[in-house]
């Protein structure tokens, strides 16, 4: 037997190709690595507390339910206003435990320069309209398409209530049922 | 003897028939059995409901998809396809509703389109990578081998020093026998 006379010739290629291999593998790892730090920059960030700018956003409103806000608002056009944003869904009993006073509140601050907002939360259309008409709501209601704007308020659950002032700072957050005394005295002292 | 005989012959004759009889029970079987794939291929919206929740996430526990998730939410969700389907729709079209309105997450798959296809190919490319590596090595390997293997016999045919020596040694021990 004699040696392969091709082996020698073939070394530096496949030491080559080994080199662009191993350069491959460290890109696909780097490119994994980018992946899930974005995935992790995604899910970091604070839920806006008192004090902090409230995200903006823009909402479509459920038909009947613009409240002469017109077919899709923007929170941003809301300033010099003191704005509410309650974030709910049909299916939350909480939700239902609030929704008389949200609609007494919304009554009663009606002419005061408040907005309430309802952001209807992973819900489905039909349940939600269903859930407005069961209690009465008057205010104006939308839907949280593609959970943009909990996403932007890091929302945990349902019922959260913001309470926006009229410069679009966040005056206070709610992360359970509220009361019509909760929000008469938050709004008192936002207004006065 | 012979009425019994005649008898005997009279019950063969009737039991003779019997086969006949059972024609039409055996066309009923058959057609039955026919009718039985066709029955089952009848799609009933609550199946295709099925069909269309397991693709679906449950919006309210992660990691559960729709179809086997038993909260409000999601038996809410599971009406909604259901009358969807009623309505006309297409799964095809239900699932392009859920995914317009609660985004992307609700799929169970993420979809195999712009940044999201980075996670379906990253996988198969690092993978692919890894194979032609592996190859590679498993080459280079082998080849050493072979080199290593074919060494003393490659040598065998030229005279190295210490083969020379040998010879030289052994051709001393034979003179001086």
């Amino acid at each position: 037997m004699t040696v392969t006379p091709d082996a020698k010739p073939d070394a530096p290629a496949r030491s080559r190709l080994l080199t662009v291999a191993g350069v491959a593998i460290l890109v696909v790892a780097l490119v994994a690595l980018a992946l899930v730090a974005l995935g992790l920059a995604g899910q970091r960030g604070a839920r806006p507390t008192a004090g902090m700018p409230a995200p903006d956003f823009d909402l479509p409103m459920y038909a009947n339910y613009e409240n002469g806000l017109g077919q899709q608002i923007k929170l941003s056009d809301l300033r010099g206003k003191v704005v509410i944003i309650n974030f709910w869904a049909s299916w939350c009993v909480p939700c239902k435990d609030e929704a008389p006073a949200l609609e007494a509140i919304a009554q009663k601050y009606a002419d005061r320069d408040v907005v309430m907002l309802g952001i209807n939360y992973l819900d489905v259309e039909r349940d939600a309209l269903a859930f407005l008409a069961t209690y009465g709501v008057s205010y104006g209601n939308g839907v949280d398409l593609q959970q943009r704007i909990s996403k932007a308020y890091r929302i945990t659950g349902v019922p959260e209530t913001f309470i926006i002032d009229q410069q679009g700072v966040v005056r206070e957050v709610f992360i359970q049922p509220i009361t019509e005394l909760q929000l008469s005295a938050t709004l008192d002292n936002l207004l006065n | 003897m012979k009425g019994k005989r005649q008898k005997a012959e009279g019950k063969n004759q009737r039991r003779g028939r019997h086969p006949l009889c059972l024609l039409p029970f055996a066309f009923c079987l058959l057609f039955s059995l026919i009718a039985l794939p066709a029955r089952a291929q009848t799609v009933l919206p609550e199946d295709q409901m099925y069909q269309i929740a397991k693709q679906l996430n449950c919006p309210t526990c992660a990691g559960r998809n729709l179809a086997d998730c038993p909260t409000d939410t999601c038996t809410q969700w599971k009406q909604e396809i259901v009358s969807q389907l009623k309505d006309g729709k297409s799964g095809d079209e239900v699932l392009t509703y859920f995914r317009g309105r609660f985004g992307d997450q609700v799929l169970q798959e993420p979809p195999k389109e712009g940044f999201t296809l980075l996670m379906w190919v990253v996988p198969v490319l690092a993978a692919a990578v890894l194979v032609v590596v592996a190859l590679l090595a498993a080459r280079r390997a082998s080849s050493r081998n072979r080199k290593s293997a074919n060494l003393p016999t490659a040598s065998s045919n030229q005279a190295t020093p210490a083969n020379s020596y040998e010879t030289e040694l052994e051709q001393q021990v034979k003179d001086a026998s």
